[in-house]
C-alpha cells in the first residue's frame, strides 16, 4: 500500500539552524496521524514543509509522487491545511471565507459555479457554521472561527487535512466538538488527518499514530500506546507524569505530576 | 501703404457679419467697424528675446501680460487700452489691480487666459514656465517673450514691446529718459574714485545675495558700489561669518522683508559694531519692486542706489 | 450568471456614472467659465465658441482625465499594499512609495529629462528602491506588525524628503518653484498627449491587478494560506508590487505627490463593498477617478487667485481619516 505521505530523510533549515533533522516516517491513508513533542521539537516546521509552504531537503511524496513533481495548484487539490491562528483584519463574511476553499479547483478570478456552492452549502452544514453563512469572520466566536476554517479546507475536497492545533484557543467543550468531527471525517470519507497537538491526552484519545518529536528529531512513532510511556515522556518533556489506562478505553491517560507531589516522592523514596 | 491695404480688406465680409450679431446695437457699429477691422489684421514676424520668431498680430488688441514688469511696461507706453489682463502681483500703476488677472507669472492660470482670448502675449523668459508657453501656442495664441536681464536689455525689451503695441514714439521716448538718467548716473560715479563694498541681501533665512550673473549686480556696479557676493552662481547663499568676513561697507536688504521683520534683520547685523556698514550705519531698505523688476521704474531704483551708495556726490 | 458577476458589473456600472457625473462637473466648473455658460455650450451643440470649446475640451478635459487617472491610480495602489501587507493603514504614500519616486522624479527634472520616460523611469526606479526598503522592514524575522511597517514608513517617507530638501538646496535651478509646486501634488497644464501617455501606461496594470484580484482575496487570510491554496505567492506578489510601484510612479512623475488618496478611497469602499477585491479593484479604479477629480475641481475653485496644489486638497481630507483609522485600528 502507497502510504498517503511519506517522508525520507528530511531536514530542514531556518537561518542556518537546523529545525528538521532528517526525518523518515509515513502517515498511511485514514491515519489520524498527531505530531506531539515539547516546544521548538519542530512540529510546525515539519508541518509547514508538508503543505508546502517551506522548503526541506530529503525526499517527501504525496501518494508516492515526490512534492517537487507536483504543480502548486494539484499539491492544493490534495492537500488542505488548517492554520493556528486566523486573520480578520479584512471580514469576509463565512460563506465568502469557505468558498474561497475552492479556489484550486476554480479560474483565476475565482468566479464560482453551482458545483462550488452547493459544495460550499455541504461543508458549512457538516462543520455546523451554516447558520453563520451571512456574518463575518469577525463577528463570530474562536471556536465557530475554527469551524468555518476547517469547512474552508473541507471544501477544497483533500484527501490529506493537516492542522496545526486546530483546539489550542478553544474551551474543553470546544475542543472536543472538533476533534469529534475530525474523527467523523476521517471515518466517514476516509480522509487521512495529520495534526499538530500540544495536548497529549486529546492526542491518546483521537490518534490513531502518533510520532514525538524532540528538537527536529523523532523520538518514536506508533499507536498512542506505544509512544505514550512515562519513561519516553520524561525523557522528552523532562518533567514527571503519571501514566495510567485511560478508563473511556483502550488508551493511555496522562497527568503531569506538580513539583510539589515530585518533591514528596523523592522525600518518601528516600 | 501696407496697413492701409490690411485695413480695407476686411471691410467688406465683416460688417455683414458683425451686422447679424449685433443688429440691435447700430450705434457701436462705427466702433465696431474699427475693433473687426483691428482684429482681422494682418500678422507679422517678429524675433522676440529669447530669440524665437513669432507670429505677432499687426496690431494686438487683447494683450495679456505674463508678468508685473511687462505690465508696468505697457502702461509706462500708455498702451493699457490693449491690455487684457495682468498677473496676481501687478501692482504698478496701482490702477494695474484693476484688470483681469490670470495666477502668478509662475502659477499662470492658462484657464483664465484663454478665456480672456487674448491676441498676444508677453512673457518673460527667465521666469514664466515654458511650458505654460508652449501649451498658449498651441491654442494659437502668440506668446512673444521678452528677456530683460541687464540695464541694456530693458530698454531694448521697452522697444520692442513698443514695436510691438505700435508704441515706437513713446518707446523711443521713454527709453531715450532711461538712457539719459543712467548715463548722468554713470558719470558721476566715473569722478567718484572710492567705490563702497556694498552687500546686496535678498533673501533673509538663509541669506541670499546677488552674484555676477544677476540684474541687480549690474545696477550695483552702475550705481558706483561693488559688489560684495559677486561670482557664478547668480543667486547665492550666505553664512553669517562668511557676511562678516566680507565686512561690508553698506548693506542693502529689499523689501520682501518689510516692516519689522527688517528691523529684525537690521537688529541682528548691528550685533556686530565692528562691522563697517554698522559702524557708518549704513543698513538700508530698498524697494525689491523698483529694482527686481526689469521696467522702467529701474532708473528710479538706480539713482536710488546711487545715492544711499554716494550720499555727498548726490546731495550736489 | 454567477453572483460575483453579476455585482461586479452593477458595482461598476454605479460608479461609472458617478465618474462620468463627477467629469462632467469637472467640465463645467474652473477658474474662468462658470457652469451656466458651460452648460449653454453643451445645450447649444458647441461649436458657437471656439474659446470656450478650447477651454472645455484642450485645458479641462485632459486635466480631468489626468486627475481620474491619477486618482485610480493611487486608490488601487492603497488597495493592493494593504492586501499585500495586510495592513488597512498601507498606502503608497504614507509607506514612503511616493516619496522613492519623487526623489526620483526631481533627480530627472534636474538632469534635464523629458517627462517621458526619463522622469517616469527615475521615478520607478526611486519608488522600487523604496518598495525593497519598505519589503525588507516589513519582512524580516521579527515580523513587523502593523505600528512598526507604518514606523518604517515615516522614516523613509522623513528620509525622502530630506533627500528632496537636500537636492533642492543643491542646485540653484530656477524651476525650483515649479518642482516645490509639483511635489504637493499639481494636476495643472497636462495635455491630452500626457495624459494619454500615463493612460497607456497604467491600463495594463489596471488589468493585470483585476486578473490577480482573487488572489489577493486569498492572500489576505496570510501568505502562507495562499500557498496552501495553490497560490504561487512569490510570484504574484511580485507581479503585484511591480504593477503597483510601476503605475505609482507614472503618476508621481506627472502629477507629484498625492497624499492619503489610497487611504480614503479603499477604507470607504470597503465599508460600502466588503472586502472581496474581485469588486473593490474595478471599485477602486472607478471611484478613485471620481474621487481625486471632485478633489481638483475644489483645488481649482477654491482660491480666488491662481491655483492650490491638489495634494493639499487629498491631505486635507485624507490625513484626520488616516488618524481616525489609526485610533480605531488600536481598540
Amino acid at each position: 500500500m502507497i502510504p498517503a505521505v511519506s517522508a525520507e530523510n528530511l531536514s530542514c533549515a531556518l537561518d542556518r539552524k537546523r529545525i528538521l533533522d532528517s526525518l523518515s516516517f509515513s502517515v498511511f491513508q485514514g491515519d489520524f496521524f498527531i505530531l506531539i513533542g515539547p516546544n521548538g521539537s519542530g512540529k510546525t516546521t515539519l508541518m509547514k514543509v508538508l503543505t508546502g509552504i517551506l522548503n526541506a531537503e530529503g525526499e517527501l511524496r504525496i501518494q508516492g509522487k515526490s512534492v517537487k513533481d507536483f504543480r502548486r495548484r494539484e499539491l492544493a487539490r490534495k492537500i488542505a491545511f488548517v492554520p493556528q491562528q486566523i486573520s480578520d483584519d479584512f471580514p469576509f463574511t463565512v460563506r465568502e471565507t469557505v468558498i474561497m476553499g475552492r479556489s484550486p479547483r476554480m479560474g483565476m478570478l475565482g468566479i464560482e459555479t453551482q458545483t462550488d456552492k452547493d459544495m460550499a452549502d455541504q461543508v458549512m452544514e457538516f462543520t455546523a457554521v451554516a447558520h453563520l453563512a451571512d456574518r463575518h469572520l469577525n463577528r463570530i466566536s474562536g471556536g465557530e472561527l475554527q469551524r468555518v476554517f476547517i469547512a474552508r479546507a473541507l471544501c477544497q475536497e483533500p484527501e490529506i487535512l493537516l492542522l496545526d492545533e486546530p483546539t489550542a484557543f478553544l474551551d474543553l467543550a470546544h475542543q472536543i466538538q472538533i476533534m469529534d468531527m475530525l474523527e467523523t471525517l476521517r471515518k466517514e470519507k476516509n480522509l487521512t488527518i495529520v495534526m499538530v497537538s500540544h495536548d497529549i491526552n486529546l492526542a491518546a484519545m483521537y490518534g490513531t499514530r502518533l510520532m514525538l518529536m524532540k528538537q527536529g528529531k523523532i523520538v518514536c512513532t506508533g499507536t498512542p500506546e506505544e509512544v505514550l510511556t512515562f519513561s519516553t515522556l520524561e525523557q522528552v518533556y523532562g518533567c514527571v507524569v503519571l501514566v495510567d489506562k485511560n478508563p473511556l478505553g483502550n488508551f493511555p491517560r496522562i497527568v503531569p505530576v506538580p513539583g510539589r507531589f515530585v518533591h514528596r516522592k523523592i522525600l518518601s523514596s528516600d | 501703404m501696407y496697413q492701409k491695404n490690411q485695413l480695407l480688406l476686411p471691410d467688406i465680409g465683416l460688417t455683414m457679419n458683425m451686422k447679424k450679431k449685433f443688429s440691435k446695437q447700430i450705434f457701436l457699429l462705427p466702433l465696431l467697424f474699427l475693433f473687426a477691422a483691428e482684429s482681422f489684421a494682418g500678422f507679422r514676424e517678429m524675433q522676440d528675446q529669447a530669440g524665437r520668431t513669432v507670429q505677432v498680430p499687426d496690431n494686438p488688441q487683447r494683450v495679456v501680460a505674463l508678468a508685473p514688469s511687462v505690465t508696468e511696461i505697457i502702461f509706462a507706453l500708455e498702451q493699457e487700452k490693449r491690455l487684457a489682463g495682468v498677473t496676481r502681483f501687478s501692482d504698478y500703476p496701482p490702477r494695474a489691480q484693476q484688470w483681469p488677472k490670470v495666477g502668478s507669472y509662475i502659477q499662470l492660470d492658462l484657464e483664465k487666459i484663454v478665456a480672456l482670448k487674448p491676441d498676444l502675449c508677453i512673457a518673460v523668459k527667465d521666469g514664466n514656465p515654458i511650458e505654460v508657453v508652449s501649451r498658449l501656442e498651441d491654442f494659437g495664441i502668440p506668446v512673444y517673450a521678452v528677456n530683460p536681464v541687464n540695464l541694456q536689455t530693458v530698454m531694448e525689451a521697452i522697444r520692442n514691446i513698443g514695436n510691438l503695441l505700435r508704441a515706437d514714439a513713446q518707446a523711443q521716448f521713454l527709453s531715450a529718459q532711461m538712457e539719459k538718467r543712467m548715463n548722468q548716473i554713470k558719470k558721476l560715479t566715473a569722478e567718484i574714485p572710492h567705490k563702497p563694498g556694498v552687500f546686496f541681501q535678498i533673501g533673509i533665512n538663509p541669506i541670499v545675495a546677488v552674484g555676477k550673473d544677476s540684474f541687480l549686480h549690474e545696477l550695483i556696479l552702475t550705481a558706483g558700489g561693488r559688489n560684495l557676493s559677486e561670482g557664478d552662481i547668480p543667486y547665492p547663499r550666505f553664512s553669517q561669518e562668511q557676511v562678516l568676513a566680507l565686512s561690508p561697507e553698506i548693506i542693502i536688504i529689499t523689501s520682501m522683508a518689510r516692516g519689522k521683520i527688517f528691523q529684525q534683520v537690521k537688529k541682528d547685523w548691528e550685533k556686530w559694531p565692528d562691522m563697517p556698514a554698522v559702524k557708518n550705519g549704513r543698513i538700508h531698505i530698498v524697494d525689491s519692486d523698483v529694482l527686481d523688476r526689469p521696467g522702467p521704474r529701474m532708473v528710479e531704483g538706480l539713482e536710488y542706489l546711487f545715492r544711499l551708495f554716494h550720499p555727498k556726490a548726490a546731495g550736489k | 450568471m454567477p453572483d460575483i458577476v453579476k455585482r461586479i458589473a452593477a458595482v461598476s456600472f454605479l460608479l461609472l456614472l458617478i465618474l462620468v457625473a463627477a467629469g462632467l462637473l469637472g467640465l463645467s466648473l474652473g477658474s474662468s467659465q462658470s457652469l451656466p455658460t458651460v452648460l449653454e455650450y453643451f445645450l447649444s451643440g458647441g461649436e458657437k465658441d471656439p474659446m470656450l470649446a478650447n477651454i472645455i475640451w484642450r485645458i479641462r478635459l485632459p486635466r480631468v482625465i489626468l486627475a481620474a487617472l491619477a486618482g485610480s491610480v493611487l486608490s488601487l495602489g492603497g488597495l493592493v499594499f494593504q492586501a499585500l501587507l495586510r495592513n488597512p493603514l498601507a498606502e503608497p504614500y504614507i509607506l514612503g512609495i511616493s516619496g522613492g519616486s519623487a526623489i526620483g522624479a526631481i533627480l530627472g527634472i534636474l538632469m534635464g529629462l523629458a517627462r517621458f520616460p526619463g522622469v517616469c523611469l527615475c521615478a520607478f526606479a526611486g519608488s522600487l528602491l523604496t518598495l525593497l526598503l519598505v519589503v525588507v522592514m516589513g519582512s524580516g524575522r521579527a515580523a513587523l506588525k502593523k505600528d512598526s511597517l507604518l514606523l518604517s514608513g515615516v522614516m523613509i517617507n522623513a528620509f525622502c524628503s530630506s533627500v528632496i530638501t537636500f537636492l533642492l538646496s543643491l542646485s540653484q535651478d530656477s524651476r525650483i518653484h515649479n518642482i516645490l509646486f509639483w511635489l504637493m501634488g499639481d494636476l495643472s497644464l497636462p495635455d491630452l498627449k500626457q495624459s494619454g501617455v500615463l493612460a497607456l501606461l497604467v491600463f495594463p496594470c489596471f488589468v493585470l491587478i483585476f486578473c490577480l484580484s482573487h488572489i489577493m482575496n486569498l492572500l489576505l487570510s496570510g501568505r502562507e494560506m495562499a500557498r496552501t491554496m495553490g497560490v504561487n505567492t512569490g510570484a504574484v506578489m511580485l507581479v503585484l508590487l511591480i504593477c503597483t510601484s510601476l503605475m505609482v510612479s507614472a503618476t508621481v512623475s506627472y502629477c507629484g505627490l498625492l497624499g492619503f488618496v489610497g487611504l480614503v478611497m479603499p477604507h470607504l469602499l470597503r465599508m460600502i463593498l466588503g472586502p472581496d477585491h474581485r469588486v473593490l479593484v474595478p471599485a477602486c479604479i472607478l471611484g478613485g477617478g471620481a474621487y481625486m477629480i471632485l478633489c481638483d475641481i475644489l483645488a481649482r475653485t477654491l482660491p480666488e487667485q491662481g491655483e492650490m496644489p491638489t495634494g493639499v486638497i487629498t491631505a486635507i481630507i485624507g490625513a484626520p481619516l488616516f488618524i481616525f483609522l489609526l485610533r480605531r485600528s488600536k481598540k
